[in-house]
């Protein structure tokens, strides 16, 4: 206790240095908010079309306005025109994630109704890809959402003709339809028999069958639809995730280089060796600065739970429960920070000088954060790599602290992972710290 | 017989390829002061830390139960800590009983100033401090490095009355040094240090020459 209050002591007494180990991660923590919104908004992706297709196409008798139906379809992708060549070298370059090309003759199939033609999508090999792919196969569908519609007017249409009789004309040929009203009359003016009443018979039955068409085909073309009722619950700057994110590059910023700078600092200011006479063993230092760093991140954690929970409650947004899970909150990142603060212990006792030591944390915690960033759809050694350091665990810790509804089995796991790897970085630092001294 | 207060049994110091100290015997005994006399490299503060305990030997022992007070080269405190905050943080972890009351007599004894950050005083008040705290424990053994080298000539005799304060209560001093005129007023025996080996040890009257010898 006394190392720590005179750790405490130094920090309080060290303004400049307290302001920018606050600040700092605070920057960071937005300018990580503002990559993750950009990763999850909209993609780029040219739109090349080879086929001429003109402003306004006729498909099954219906009107369809090509760039409106973009705008309408393309909700996570914008699509960008461009020539073949320059969609090849955006693509290349990376300035577009994907192509997706009308090859010539596509929309005479389309208009014949009795083909199927094909969009044809190339993409990048960042790691992006997967997630293009998906999106670019829920443009496809939703485009053939829109057609469907048509399609089954146009089949409607037909089934309409055959009902009530009219005039159609059918791959470039005019024919006059009899229709089935029609054919009950002309069937009522010729004298009764048997086989004239097998034909009325089948009149009737046809026309049953075919008013049964419409709810049939649209039927088959959405056997299951999905309705989104609009809920007001919280904005994405006040998700819970969001504040667990926040919470966690925060506490692991501050939590590491403060560690490694105070670690550090002992050999800088000589005083490891007189420490280490015998006045204090090397697992005590050890634990001071893992004290430390826990106390200031848990100081730095519950500022920000505060302040988001009075900006949750002034804005009277619903879902989650800002207070409630306040304490689990707190001891969740008093953990994470001690983790963290245990990896920047044997950082500090590895750079053997304060400014390396902080330029090593600075340089280290960034990669440690964006690794956790990475879904393990897109690069899964990332995902190893990064269940191995606290930062993704104190994520999920705090992210089923303040939001899932059964957090308990979650916040078990993350909590022995965070006490595994502060032991393990605990017993490192204990090593590297008997190094500096010597 | 005089009593050996501290003895180094055979203690080397190793890194990597290096032999920064060969085997080496020395005892410290009571009422007597010893001169580790050597130039830059030669092992002195090698052999100081690890009588002191703050280095452990590659090979060999330390021997000896008395309290040891160290003061290293380069001063050891916080800077952003006051002398006084220093003193009673020290005081506290040799477990002083009254550190606050420890802090306050030697403060007073050095006439540091007590509450400017440690980091802001003058070089010579910062040695001052460095020595101040190797006494927090009331040492029987004095492991002094170079105590004087930043020192302007007054600061230098104000050292060396407390040192010999101890020296004459039955204490044991060592002191590395490379300056001849402390040896000759100070020390009882000399031992010259030249790249990690002992090349001589002795009277002060004939270390002379192995001194030059190692100095050249």
């Amino acid at each position: 206790m006394l190392l720590f209050g005179k750790d405490v002591r130094i920090l309080c007494r060290s303004p400049v240095l307290l302001g920018a180990l606050l600040a700092y991660p605070i920057v960071i923590a937005v300018l990580v908010g503002l990559v993750a919104g950009y990763a999850s908004s909209k993609p780029r992706v040219a739109f090349v079309d080879e086929d001429g297709i003109p402003p306004v196409v006729q498909v099954a008798g219906h009107r369809f306005h090509v760039q409106t139906i973009i705008d309408d379809v393309a909700k996570n992708v914008t699509l960008v025109r461009m020539s073949r060549a320059e969609a090849a070298r955006e693509l290349s370059s990376g300035k577009v994630v994907a192509t997706i090309t009308v090859p010539p003759g596509f929309l005479d199939k389309l208009t014949s109704t009795v083909q199927t033609p094909s969009l044809i999508l190339r993409t990048g090999h960042g790691g992006l890809t997967p997630v293009v792919t998906e999106q670019t196969q829920a443009l496809v569908y939703q485009l053939n959402r829109k057609l469907q519609d048509a399609f089954v007017k146009a089949d409607l249409d037909y089934v309409r003709l055959i009902q009530q009789g009219g005039h159609t004309t059918l791959l470039g040929h005019g024919y006059d339809v009899l229709g089935l009203d029609a054919m009950e009359k002309l069937l009522g003016s010729l004298p009764p028999g048997q086989r004239v009443a097998r034909m009325k018979q089948f009149v009737a039955f046809a026309r049953f069958a075919l008013t049964q068409t419409g709810s049939a085909l649209a039927a088959t073309a959405n056997p299951i639809g999905l309705r989104q009722p609009k809920t007001r619950g919280r904005s994405w700057v006040l998700s819970a995730q969001v504040q667990a994110y926040g919470i966690a590059v925060t506490v692991t910023f501050l939590a590491l280089l403060l560690a490694a700078g105070a670690t550090a600092a002992e050999r800088d200011e000589g005083t490891i060796g007189r420490l280490g006479r015998g006045l204090v063993s090397l697992g005590r230092l050890v634990w001071a600065k893992v004290a430390l760093a826990g106390a200031a991140g848990l100081v730095l954690g519950a500022t920000i739970a505060v302040v988001f929970g009075i900006v949750v409650e002034v804005g009277g947004v619903t879902g989650g429960e800002p207070w409630a899970r306040l304490p689990l909150l707190l001891a969740g990142v008093l953990l994470a920070a001690g983790a963290v603060g245990a990896a920047g212990t044997l950082l500090g006792a590895l750079s053997r000088e304060a400014r390396t030591a902080s330029l090593l944390a600075v340089l280290i915690v960034l990669p440690v954060i964006f690794l956790g960033l990475v879904p393990k759809a897109v690069a899964a050694p990332a995902a190893w790599i990064s269940d191995v350091l606290p930062f993704v665990h104190a994520v999920r810790l705090f992210s089923a602290a303040l939001y899932d509804a059964s957090p308990w089995r979650t916040v078990a796991i993350e909590t022995a992972w965070l006490l595994g790897i502060g032991f393990v970085f605990g017993l490192l630092a204990r090593a590297g710290m008997k190094r500096l001294a010597a | 017989m005089t009593e050996v207060l501290l003895r180094a049994v055979g203690v080397s110091r190793r890194y990597g390829e290096l032999e920064a100290l060969a085997p080496i015997d020395l005892a410290l005994c009571a009422g007597q002061t010893v001169a580790l006399v050597g130039p830059n490299g030669a092992g002195k503060s090698t052999l100081l830390s690890i009588l002191a305990g703050a280095l452990e030997p590659s090979a060999g022992r330390v021997e000896g139960d008395a309290r040891t007070g160290w003061v290293p080269q380069r001063p050891a405190h916080y800077a952003r800590l006051t002398a006084r905050e220093n003193l009673e943080l020290f005081a506290r972890l040799e477990g002083v009983a009254d550190a606050s009351a420890a802090a306050a007599r030697l403060l007073e004894r050095f006439s540091l100033p007590p509450d400017q950050p440690s980091g802001e005083l003058s070089v010579g008040n910062r040695q001052r401090l460095n020595v101040a705290l190797s006494l927090l424990g009331e040492p029987q053994v004095l492991l002094l490095d170079e105590p004087t080298a930043s020192l302007d000539p007054g600061q230098r005799r104000r050292v060396w009355e407390i040192v010999s304060g101890l020296h004459e209560s039955g204490g044991a001093v060592c002191f590395a040094t490379q300056n001849v005129e402390e040896v000759g007023q100070h020390a009882d025996r000399v031992l010259v240090l030249q790249g990690g080996r002992p090349v001589y040890a002795g009277d002060p009257d004939g270390y002379a020459e192995a001194a030059e010898e190692a100095f050249r």
